[in-house]
């Protein structure tokens, strides 16, 4: 597929930026340099229109703010890494108003929607802490889109990867 | 019975059903589990969500997984031997 293509393309370059260093550098330097530069090919497919893509660039910055650079030069993406994502303020007054009004009803169905919500509340935060950039996505249908975008990036990337890794390993065994 | 009362509301809180419906139908392909059930409606929102989380985290530890692996075959490889330029032609 074109992702799948689009990707490793990407996330080479990425390695190629680092290759040079790549005698000179321990093992998990080389994991870094590896993951990071395919997070970014990940993230740089989506051209800055995702959310979840945005704040992974951001976030590998301040990581590696020289690699994603060089990744990113000459793309449309390279202003993302300075661009401040919105903080959504959360009005705390409003939901404990409106928390209190529904438990004024005492009746069962109503304190059972209650718990639902909550537990609802709580998955969503948790998947809030597994998307980049969760933390900016105030409403839970744009969470819920940009989770489904990013399953399907992960996916790409552990496709190609494992593709690479295990065409490595057989290369190296015979 | 609490369709008429997502559409209204605008809390931000609340996921309605049609919206799980529609990620339940998509996140079918991903999630084994959920896939089994014949009957989308039946499926609760926060199993639907832990299941999507538990997804993520697992293709997180795939990466970094496959990200080990890739440095230790980088790393175990004599410079000029014929393994190295499996690699390099591979990778850059």
């Amino acid at each position: 597929s074109s992702m799948n293509e689009e990707f490793l393309k990407k996330w080479q370059m990425g390695l190629q930026i680092f290759s040079p260093s790549i005698d000179n550098t321990s093992v998990s330097e080389r994991k870094r340099a590896i993951k990071l530069s395919a997070d970014v090919a990940m993230a740089s497919l989506r051209k800055g229109t995702t959310c979840w893509s945005r704040a992974l660039i951001q976030k590998t910055a301040t990581e590696d703010n020289f690699l994603v650079r060089q990744m990113l030069s000459g793309i449309k993406e390279e202003p993302l890494i300075n661009k401040k994502l919105p903080k959504v303020m959360c009005h705390r007054k409003i939901v404990r108003r409106s928390k209190k009004i529904l438990m004024r009803r005492k009746s069962r169905s109503a304190m059972e929607e209650v718990a639902a919500k909550k537990l609802v509340k709580k998955k969503t935060q948790g998947l809030r802490n597994v998307v980049p950039g969760g933390e900016f996505m105030s409403s839970n249908v744009l969470l819920i889109q940009e989770t489904l975008d990013y399953i399907i990036s992960l996916q790409t990337q552990v496709n190609v990867m494992k593709s690479i890794v295990d065409a490595a390993e057989a290369g190296i065994e015979r | 019975m609490s369709n008429r009362r997502s559409r209204q509301s605008s809390n931000a809180t609340r996921i309605s059903d049609d919206q799980m419906i529609d990620l339940v139908s998509k996140l079918r392909q991903f999630l084994p589990e959920i896939r089994e059930r014949r009957r989308s409606d039946k499926v609760s929102a926060s199993k639907v969500l832990q299941e999507t989380c538990n997804y993520i985290r697992k293709l997180h530890r795939e990466v970094d997984n496959l990200s080990d692996r890739l440095s230790l075959l980088l790393d175990s490889v004599d410079e000029d031997s014929q393994e190295a330029a499996v690699i390099r032609n591979l990778l850059m």
